[in-house]
């Protein structure tokens, strides 16, 4: 070989976080770039819609939006933690749908409380969640493979649950967490409170607890955080396991902005959203780097797009199409600037 | 002699001792954990000797005889196909996947359905205008990867969301036939393999037309070709595939191509088997990819690049293919769709947990 059939070889990157502006910073911004691009988009986006739609900037249209977005983004809120740790749970789907009926058919057969039917949605979560976490952590296998497998898994008992056929005349017991009236406290819609809430408590725990930054570590180099005495694979597992308990509220968000019949499309194509949701909020899928305000304006961006198309009078299934713009958009911005900051 | 000296020093890393100091049984369970098509053969065995079992003891609704396995490879000709696009995908490395080809399938086969029935074109040029379509919804993935680096996860999650959207904008949600579409059912149907067909069963025409084709070009280009030895180079190490004068970006490019051609393929063969070009052919439940991404994990393809055979993706498809038929005899309705989904998900579930084992104790799958 002549040395003139030669490429030139890709120059190792340089370690993160040089330049002279950001050494003193331990933490990153409390808000990054990303986010306020987001949060201007997302209002260009809400001005635009309610100029051409005079009805989109209306209680009536935005409470709907914010509940729809809740479940979404309360489990994208699980899924930042699992994309930090370069995992990935496409099981989410299945996970939902196992959880739902599973709570539709007990509160259809028995008269159980609120209280009982979102913990019983949060502990069955939470096992199926750490089911995924033990195969991954301890199993030492590619997180996307086995949550392909698991997906199956769950899928296929949730349909032995469903039997064949629809669950009918699901009690209104979780209402507090629907569309209607008495899903909403001075006009905010419960479900969406509540995820605001866990995100809050996601944020802090991420930035400022030990725990979120092992998590941090984890997905920026394994070996190097377990060197430095992280233990790695409890903290993975924990990282799915607390996306499974969030699959089960979620659950209980899906149903309770249903109708009083589940069918058995429930959760399919949710774990796409979830996951659209999390990388156009700027958490990099090989780990890392990611944060909750992120996923949460990414869900709500996802649903304003999908919301507005309708009410534009466009065809729906264009929806799709914007979101796989959005995508690409907000990842190919985030892999520019990551190249620049390269060069500089 | 310094030389010798250090080389005599260097420990080889976990390589199995010698054949001959170790008894039968152990090479056996070595062949079977490490080299996957060993394995996948012994379980297609265990699928037809149980379900011939259950047959002669009348547990099955239907004979579960060569003529039923023959004509049950009709499912196999998709799922090869689009196994075969993903092993060259998740071959080139850096994490290579492909979430779109589904949403590949529904969008040529709507254009291709449109061509053939709608707008009077002939059979040649209708397919040429699938493979070509196809071709380029892949380079869309290809230049995301290779050139502006995006991960394949989201590249292609990104346009599995806006093929799936535009397939269903162009067809207005109907799906598109005519007579033409129709006629051409008949290339989906069996037929009698000249010479020796009297003496074996019925076998699909699209394992004739499409699957086997594939299946040659594949395997020629992976083992023949200098492209298909560089793209085990750059799966292995791009960095030292690159330090070594490959030039990585247009052949990690070629392979989401490559895809996407497979996939406007299949989807040719998803109108002839359908009747009609439907919008959400590859997208509809589960979607035609993650199928053919389990069929890529269960043939023993790293997720992790450079390791991959065109013989495992062929079994693995035989095996889940055969499975499922039996599945279907021996839980009739709903049942047998539903238990489908047990075996696959514990299938790729014991399959990666294999993977990592074999990876641990014989250092390599």
């Amino acid at each position: 070989m002549t040395i003139d059939e030669r490429t030139r070889p890709a120059p190792a990157s340089p370690p993160r976080g040089s330049g002279s502006a950001t050494a003193k910073r331990i933490l990153p911004l409390p808000v990054t770039g990303q986010e306020f691009v987001l949060i201007g988009v997302i209002v260009v986006l809400w001005v635009l819609l309610g100029i051409f739609t005079p009805a989109f900037l209306t209680a009536n249209s935005i409470q709907p939006l914010l509940v729809s977005v809740a479940p979404i983004a309360l489990i994208g809120v699980g899924m930042t933690f699992i994309i930090i740790t370069a995992g990935i749970d496409v099981s989410v789907g299945g996970a939902i749908m196992l959880c739902a009926v599973v709570v539709a058919k007990t509160m259809v057969s028995v008269d159980i409380p609120l209280i009982g039917a979102v913990a019983l949605a949060v502990a069955l979560g939470l096992v199926l969640g750490l089911v995924n976490g033990v195969l991954i952590a301890y199993g030492r296998v590619a997180a996307i493979i086995i949550t392909f497998g698991t997906a199956n898994l769950f899928q296929f008992f949730a349909l032995r649950v469903f039997g064949s056929s629809t669950v009918n005349g699901i009690p209104s017991t979780l209402e507090v967490f629907g569309r209607g009236e008495a899903g909403r406290t001075l006009g905010v819609p419960n479900s969406f409170a509540i995820m605001i809430v866990i995100a809050a408590v996601a944020w802090w725990y991420l930035r400022h607890a030990a725990g979120g930054r092992h998590l941090f570590a984890i997905g920026g180099n394994t070996n190097a955080a377990r060197l430095v005495g992280i233990k790695v694979q409890p903290r993975v597992m924990l990282a799915y396991g607390l996306t499974g308990a969030l699959v089960g509220l979620g659950a209980c968000f899906i149903l309770a902005s249903g109708t009083a019949t589940l069918d058995q499309s429930v959760g399919a194509g949710k774990e796409l959203q979830v996951i659209a949701a999390v990388v156009i909020g700027g958490t990099s899928i090989l780990g890392g780097r990611g944060s909750v305000i992120g996923t949460v304006l990414g869900a709500i961006l996802v649903q304003t797009v999908t919301s507005g198309v309708t009410q534009l009078g466009w065809p729906s299934q264009l929806a799709n199409l914007f979101v796989g713009i959005f995508i690409i958009i907000a990842v190919g911005t985030d892999l520019l600037r990551e190249r620049a900051r390269r060069k500089a | 002699m310094t030389l010798v000296n250090e080389t005599t020093h260097i420990q080889v890393p976990k390589q199995p001792k010698k054949p001959g100091g170790r008894s039968v049984a152990s090479r056996g369970l070595e062949a079977l954990l490490t080299n996957r098509v060993v394995l996948l053969a012994v379980l297609i065995v265990i699928v037809l000797v149980v379900m011939t079992i259950l047959d002669t003891t009348g547990q099955l609704s239907g004979p579960y005889n060569a003529d039923y396995l023959a004509s049950s490879l009709i499912s196999a000709v998709p799922l090869a196909m689009l196994g075969m696009a993903q092993l060259l995908v998740i071959l080139s490395g850096k994490g290579g996947i492909d979430l779109s080809v589904g949403s590949i399938v529904s969008l040529t086969g709507i254009l291709f359905g449109l061509a053939y029935g709608p707008g009077g074109w002939d059979f040649i040029p209708a397919l040429l205008l699938a493979v070509v379509a196809g071709g380029v919804f892949g380079a869309v993935n290809g230049v995301l990867v290779a050139y502006i680096g995006f991960p394949p996860l989201i590249a292609t999650l990104a346009t599995y969301y806006a093929y799936r959207s535009l397939a269903l904008v162009i067809s207005n949600q109907k799906p598109v036939s005519s007579t033409s579409i129709q006629d051409f059912y008949s290339a989906a149907q069996s037929v009698e393999i000249p010479l020796i067909g009297a003496t074996i069963p019925l076998v699909p025409l699209g394992i004739f037309t499409f699957l086997i084709p594939t299946v040659i070009v594949v395997w020629i280009v992976l083992n023949k070709t200098t492209f298909g030895r560089r793209l085990y180079a750059i799966g292995t190490n791009d960095v030292a595939a690159q330090w070594s004068g490959i030039n990585v970006r247009p052949n990690r490019m070629a392979v989401y191509a490559i895809s996407g051609v497979i996939a406007g393929l299949v989807s040719v063969v998803t109108v002839a088997q359908f009747a009609s070009a439907r919008p959400d052919a590859g997208t509809s439940g589960n979607g035609m990819a993650l199928p053919a991404i389990t069929i890529a994990v269960l043939g023993g393809v790293a997720i992790t690049g450079g390791i991959g055979r065109v013989s495992g993706i062929v079994l693995a498809t035989l095996l889940i293919v055969w499975l499922n038929a039996g599945i279907l005899l021996a839980l009739p309705g709903n049942d047998g769709s539903q238990f489908q989904l047990l075996a696959l998900g514990l299938v790729l579930v014991f399959a990666s947990l294999l993977n990592g084992l074999t990876k641990r104790k014989y250092g390599g799958i």
